[in-house]
């Protein structure tokens, strides 16, 4: 398969809550095996994109594909289950039940044929986490960290082409959020499609192909690392400048 | 039949491991024996606590393990009960009546209770209004019913009766066998344990695991590729219907059927039996129904007027001194002393 092909994009995608414009025109899509970053200020419409991606919203107008197919009036379940994996900016892990519970709710592998690739992500994830050992403990139980990459693991128990990461480091030190981009960076290897909303850039610079920006629920601009973080734009709307 | 072993020792119910399960035999033992030492009219009134259990068993999934709390089961214990009423009435001297009423009350209770929870999670409505909406619908059910006095309401040749009731329901019986006294109490008790384990297999099973998950978090197991409302609908009928079991061997015991069984009071009553003995455990719902469904009984059969302001405080007490119900939290006592 052709590794620049399209896996999951937006056509002219519209949202307005209330007065409130959250997407505007977005024309987004990110290609097969890729690692991008959606970084913006606060209110940019970084989740939102994520929720009307997994069709948590639905959108107003335009148009979602994920791996050819046009998902715009499938539900939530149905989308998941073509290959889509969600971990939400508020971590929900399921608190009161065990690990080893929650991640077998994870596996809704029902008719997906035994995957070997994803198989062994599912694995790295579970022995790089050092969640095998801890299967009895309750969720509520670990430490914020563990938390995140108890639902990391999760997502990846269910075999998913592309996963949608919202702040995975969010509340970590800085090794642990080191090592969860070197993690991911692995994982990212064998093939898996990963987007992440992430604010710190030392991270996003660390781990990202490709950078998109949001500001104001468009596109601001797109491109590696290092030109957005050189651009002058893209300053001035985080330090709010206009 | 490994597996099944498992998944009935599993440990989404307390209880487990041989310790339990030797007890657990032990009392069952005693269950079998107590009609040998007792009259058959004693063993009939024990037989009216086990008949409840099943609609404790209903509520317990629906509110225990799915996180649904429905205050209106006695709806489908009712028209379960009516509608078995109807048809074994009217096919009166057929020895298949019985088993064509007991079919039928559970297709109505299956489309009933599937309608319902059809209207009631696709359209999304918060999860605190469901109690509200079981209860109104129980409640209509009960208003319908009352009204039904005069020979204008007869189905074939039944009278539903208004507030008098039904009366004059066959007995259940298979072949020409019927079920009444001693038999109609171990016919009971069989139906009881069979849910019970079947129950077990059911939480501990992968579907048992999607449902808790369900409670825990709806949008998250959602997003892991689930279709909750299908889901949350199948377990509502499911305990609808088990709730739907309970009412048909409610008029096969007693042979009558009234319209308050749907009402107020006894809506109540299942609810108060999940909260005290713990409503994510079904042997903890099985203690606790035959204890309070005992206390009660014994209590107004003594002329004892305040019963139900008994059973009432009860609850308030288990609400406030045992959250997750006195039973569980006797059980999690023991467990950790032994």
């Amino acid at each position: 398969m052709d590794s620049h092909q399209e896996i999951i994009s937006t056509h002219n995608l519209n949202k307005k809550f209330g007065g409130i414009v959250v997407a505007k025109n977005v024309n987004f899509s990110v290609n097969k095996g890729e690692f991008r970053c959606l970084i913006g200020p606060n209110g940019a419409g970084k989740s939102t994109l994520f929720s009307l991606l997994c069709g948590i919203e639905k959108a107003d107008s335009g148009q979602i594909t994920i791996l050819n197919k046009n998902v715009t009036e499938l539900k939530a379940f149905q989308r998941i289950k073509l290959g889509l994996g969600l971990k939400f900016q508020t971590n929900k892990a399921f608190q009161s039940l065990s690990i080893k519970d929650n991640l077998s709710i994870s596996d809704n592998n029902f008719d997906i044929k035994k995957n070997k690739i994803a198989e062994e992500r599912y694995q790295l994830a579970l022995s790089e986490f050092k969640l095998k050992s801890e299967g009895a403990k309750l969720a509520r139980e670990l430490p914020h960290n563990m938390l995140q990459w108890l639902e990391i693991t999760m997502i990846l128990a269910s075999f998913p082409k592309i996963v949608l990461l919202d702040e995975p480091t969010a509340g970590m030190s800085v090794e642990e959020t080191l090592f969860t981009g070197s993690v991911l960076k692995r994982l990212n290897a064998t093939g898996l499609t990963i987007i992440v909303v992430e604010h710190d850039m030392q991270f996003v610079k660390d781990v990202a192909n490709k950078i998109t920006v949001l500001h104001e629920g468009e596109i601001f601009s797109e491109g590696t690392a290092e030109e957005v973080s050189n651009s002058e734009e893209v300053k001035n709307i985080y330090l709010g400048r206009d | 039949m490994k597996h099944l072993l498992n998944l009935i020792d599993g440990d989404k119910d307390i209880g487990r491991g041989n310790k339990f399960w030797a007890g657990f035999f032990l009392v069952l033992i005693c269950f079998f024996l107590y009609p040998t030492f007792v009259s058959s009219f004693r063993a009939s009134n024990t037989a009216f606590y086990l008949l409840n259990i099943p609609m404790g068993f209903g509520l317990c999934l629906i509110w225990g393990y799915c996180g649904i709390l429905s205050f209106g089961h006695v709806a489908y214990y009712g028209l379960a009960g009516y509608a078995y009423g109807i048809i074994a009435g009217n096919l009166l001297g057929n020895s298949w009546g019985p088993i064509l009423g007991v079919l039928g009350g559970l297709v109505v209770c299956t489309i009933i209770s599937g309608i319902f929870g059809y209207f009631v999670f696709y359209s999304r409505i918060q999860k605190w209004i469901i109690p509200i909406l079981t209860l109104v619908f129980t409640l209509l059910l009960e208003t319908f019913f009352v009204q039904t006095s005069g020979y204008q309401w007869r189905v074939g040749r039944v009278l539903l009766g208004g507030f008098n009731g039904m009366t004059n329901i066959p007995f259940f019986q298979i072949g020409t066998f019927e079920f009444e006294g001693y038999s109609f109490y171990y016919y009971c008790l069989v139906i009881v344990l069979v849910l019970f384990f079947g129950l077990r297999i059911l939480v501990n099973s992968k579907f048992g695991q999607i449902v808790i998950g369900i409670r825990e978090d709806e949008l998250r197991t959602e997003m892991l590729g689930y279709d909750i409302r299908f889901l949350q609908c199948v377990t509502f009928i499911i305990s609808a219907n088990l709730a739907g079991i309970s009412g048909l061997l409610y008029v096969q015991w007693g042979n009558y059927i009234t319209p308050s069984q749907m009402g107020i009071l006894q809506a109540a009553l299942p609810v108060i039996w999940c909260a005290v003995g713990g409503r994510n455990s079904f042997i903890a719902v099985i203690f606790a129904t035959i204890l309070l469904n005992w206390l009660s009984f014994t209590l107004s059969s003594q002329g004892n007027q305040y019963a139900l302001v008994i059973i009432g405080t009860l609850l308030v007490v288990t609400m406030v001194f045992f959250p997750r119900g006195i039973v569980v939290m006797i059980f999690e006592k023991i467990n950790k002393n032994i």
